[in-house]
């Protein structure tokens, strides 16, 4: 070898390089231009120039280099084609262990048996030109537990066909396709992440033929359903987003519950109901329904009879929260925070997050046979209720306030078969009146085909459910956002439409709370040993291995 | 087998000593000691560190959500030796080959009784386990810093992240092996061998791009996602087998390299 040919060989490397710069330029852009193939073509045309000049010397396949070089080069891409295969395949039938404590990586329970029991191919369309890791990450995480879950991430502007047919208007829309349902899940602002709630509560949404409906009972003063100050604009948005469908109900002109009625919520009454009002709800009732009380202080909804049988005692006393927590947000006493939850399916995975109740009454109950009552919303140690809010000072006098910790809240439920017998005659209107037999029920369910759960639930198991809080200010607009409300109260919403065990809302995966609590020693330890001592130690050894190679 | 085992044994001695001998070593360990003791202080203990910081969101008494200091710092620090690992090892991998070549001791090696790629295996198994030797330190003081964490750290993700970081070493130095195979000069072994192993780092920016099947080669092929994977406390089966597949492929390349190398007279 002459030292010139030495220095020209590594410029054959220049080949494979420009070949490989081609093939990416031209996969990126994804369309061949004249650039990309400019490079294969003088890379192609570098190696082979290469192999000739190098090839040419002297009969250059007979030479045994020539012949270990090419085994060589033989071996290398069986290798790699091997190592390929075996990733290929690794790939495939991955296997994940999560060993994050709260499993931060995994997605929970609910997501993961949405996704295994889908039915037809379901396939989430993330409008997101750029798309982050992290959604990836999650998609892809969702695509592990079922065949039939597919994802792509589209940029609008350049499928323009796509985008239309999914009606895109904004960058960052995410959509579900379903069998022939598409279904917005999220507008996504830029930066924000792809929430598995959202996605989660969007594919059990797509999935119902029927939404199931709640109606909020309206005149009595209630906050309207449309966005003012104190509705619950935002409740009933997040209630669609979860897939049912809200709307106001005047019980005064109807008469009857409809029967479509998933939940009937009595929230924020200022008037009583008039009893013709109460007795339908009773009615319902009877007949395995589901009703939610939110009921504020000095209110009287006049529900009376209602709560004489269901055992519920409201106490007009205000909860007053003397631990000072809610000074930090910026809460006085009267806005307890709470900590503390029952042991309900609703509650389940609250841990010890915060909720917030402007404004609360106490809940009390009395046993009644037939009736399970569940505390959901406790109170801190430091409450108690007061009788006396219009006293200049704050503070408790055993006479007359109750100590804490107090109940804000109850889920209650009792089986439709232990119904009391006199209940009050439904109204007059036979069109509307609701059927009074279970087997009746059963047979209108099975013809209408209204929600299936709930028909499986009432054949399997009919209970009538129920949920009182002494507050409704916390699921209002502006309130509704703050720490777990909103989580409490559509949970509420799914354990009493019998849709828990579809969707109960996911919380996001939290990280253990955590600290390092370092002693003055232990930092003076770390700090000297990794600034000093250990380079120190390195650098002396290092100069004595010198002087001794000298 | 038995003897092959032996020679593989043989050769990681020679190596090893070779390297705690080797004044060039210290210094790249020393290198390696300071520059993390820089990120790991300040980051730690400094008054911009997580510790000061969560602490005064503690004293505002804000009700944020949960944080777990040891293990976002775990995160952040691992993150920190990775990117650096990917500059310094290149210069203990340049030598593994390069110097037998200056010293004229590669064609002993290459036409010795002992198999190529059990010289191979020796020579990363040794280099490796010099750098294992440079990470205790940093694990001394983590250990100190998790010590005090409350509540009580599970060892399993710290244990999973540092060997996420070893089999990272592994890979880069395994390729750096190949590299230094094919020149003799020290130098250009080290920068091409950095050059490669930015280029799998980075392969991920490119295949964010590409959508389809080619993206998703390209994703996998690239180093920093099966780094993370094992950083944050996943193990994944898929990653583990990329990160060995760079181990093999540079032990193989090598052997091969260096069984071309005896006709090329």
């Amino acid at each position: 070898m002459s030292k010139k040919s030495k220095y020209w060989r590594y410029l054959i490397w220049l080949g494979p390089c420009l070949l490989v710069a081609g093939l990416i330029a031209g996969l990126v852009t994804g369309e061949w231009t004249v650039l990309p193939i400019i490079f294969l073509v003088i890379g192609l045309g570098i190696i082979i120039f290469g192999l000739i000049t190098f090839g040419g010397a002297k009969n250059f396949f007979a030479r045994r280099s020539t012949q270990a070089g090419t085994n060589a080069i033989v071996a290398s891409v069986a290798l790699v084609v091997i190592l390929g295969l075996i990733n290929f395949l690794a790939v495939r039938y991955t296997g994940r262990i999560d060993l994050t404590e709260n499993q931060l990586f995994t997605l929970s329970p609910q997501s993961q048996e949405i996704v295994k029991n889908l039915e037809q191919p379901l396939k989430v369309w993330a409008f997101v030109p750029t798309p982050n890791p992290a959604d990836q990450e999650l998609l892809a995480r969702y695509s592990r537990y079922g065949e039939n879950f597919e994802y792509e991430f589209v940029d609008p502007q350049i499928e323009v066909g796509i985008a239309q047919r999914f009606d895109v208007n904004l960058i960052g829309e995410i959509y579900l396709e379903y069998g022939d349902k598409k279904q917005l899940v999220q507008s996504l602002s830029p930066g924000e992440p792809i929430s598995e709630i959202e996605l989660t509560n969007a594919i059990a949404k797509v999935q119902r033929d029927v939404l199931p409906k709640i109606y909020f009972i309206q005149g009595h003063g209630e906050p309207l359903l449309e966005a003012e100050q104190g509705g619950f604009s935002q409740a009933v948005a997040s209630l669609e987003k979860s897939g049912y469908e809200v709307e106001p109900l005047n019980l005064a002109s109807l008469a009857a519950v409809p029967e479509d009625a998933g939940v009937v919520a009595i929230a924020g009454a200022k008037r009583p109901l008039i009893p013709g009002e109460v007795s339908a709800i009773q009615t319902y009732l009877d007949n395995g329904g589901s009703a939610f009380l939110l009921i504020d202080p000095n209110t009287n909804p006049g529900l009376d009879s209602l709560l004489q049988e269901w055992g519920i005692v409201l106490d007009n006393r205000i909860v007053i929260d003397a631990s000072g927590t809610g000074s930090v947000l910026g809460f006085g006493p009267v806005t307890p925070l709470v900590r503390d939850y029952g042991n309900h399916p609703i509650v389940a995975d609250f841990a010890n997050g915060i909720s917030i109740y402007p404004l609360a009454r106490r809940i009390d109950t009395n046993q009644v046979v037939g009736i399970t009552a569940t505390p959901l919303i406790v109170t801190s140690e430091q409450s108690w209720a007061e009788s006396d809010v219009e006293s200049e000072e704050l503070e408790f006098n055993p006479a007359s306030d109750v100590p804490g910790p107090l109940n804000l809240g109850f889920a209650f439920s009792r089986p439709v078969s232990s119904t009391p017998t006199q209940t009050t005659p439904p109204p007059e209107t036979e069109a509307e009146t609701p059927p009074a037999t279970d087997e009746e029920i059963t047979e209108t369910e099975a013809e209408d085909l209204e929600t299936e759960e709930t028909a499986n639930e009432a054949e399997n198991n009919p209970e009538a459910r129920l949920v009182a809080i002494g507050n409704s200010t916390f699921a209002t607009d502006g309130w509704l956002d703050e720490q777990l409300n909103q989580d409490l109260f559509l949970n509420s919403v799914d354990w009493l439409s019998k849709q828990d065990e579809k969707s109960l809302s996911i919380r996001p995966k939290q990280p253990e709370n955590r600290r390092i609590n370092l002693t003055p020693e232990k930092a003076e330890i770390i700090f000297w040993s990794a600034l000093v001592v250990v380079p120190l130690l390195g650098l002396i050894t290092a100069g004595i291995m010198w002087w001794r190679r000298r | 087998m038995r003897v092959i085992i032996a020679n593989i044994i043989a050769i990681f001695r020679k190596e090893l000593q070779g390297y705690f001998a080797s004044p060039l070593a210290y210094i790249v360990a020393v290198i390696f000691w300071l520059i993390a003791g820089f990120f790991f202080v300040p980051s730690l203990l400094g008054p911009e560190g997580i510790i000061q910081s969560v602490a005064q969101r503690d004293q505002l008494g804000i009700p944020g959500p949960p944080i777990d200091v040891a293990y976002e710092f775990l995160r952040f620090f691992l993150g920190v030796l990775g990117s650096l690992v990917l500059f310094l090892l290149p210069i203990l991998s340049m030598g593994l080959y390069a110097e037998e070549r200056k010293r004229g001791t590669l064609e002993l090696l290459a036409t010795s009784p002992l198999t190529n790629w059990s010289v191979a295996v020796g020579k990363l198994l040794g280099v490796v386990t010099f750098f294992t030797f440079m990470l205790l330190p940093l694990i001394f003081y983590q250990a100190i810093a998790f010590s005090a964490a409350d509540p009580p750290i599970k060892l399993a993700v710290p244990l999973v992240a540092h060997f996420g970081l070893i089999l990272l070493a592994a890979a880069i130095l395994s390729l750096g092996m190949f590299i230094s195979s094919l020149t003799d000069s020290t130098i250009l072994s080290a920068i091409m061998t950095f050059a490669l192993c930015l280029f799998l780092w980075l392969i991920e920016l490119v295949a964010n791009v590409v959508s389809g099947g080619v993206g998703a080669v390209l994703n996998h092929i690239s180093l920093l996602q099966h780094y993370n994977n094992l950083v944050q406390g996943i193990i994944d089966t898929s990653s583990i087998v990329m990160l060995a597949s760079y181990i093999i492929l540079g032990v193989c390349l090598t052997a091969i390299s260096i069984e071309a190398l005896r006709f090329q007279r």
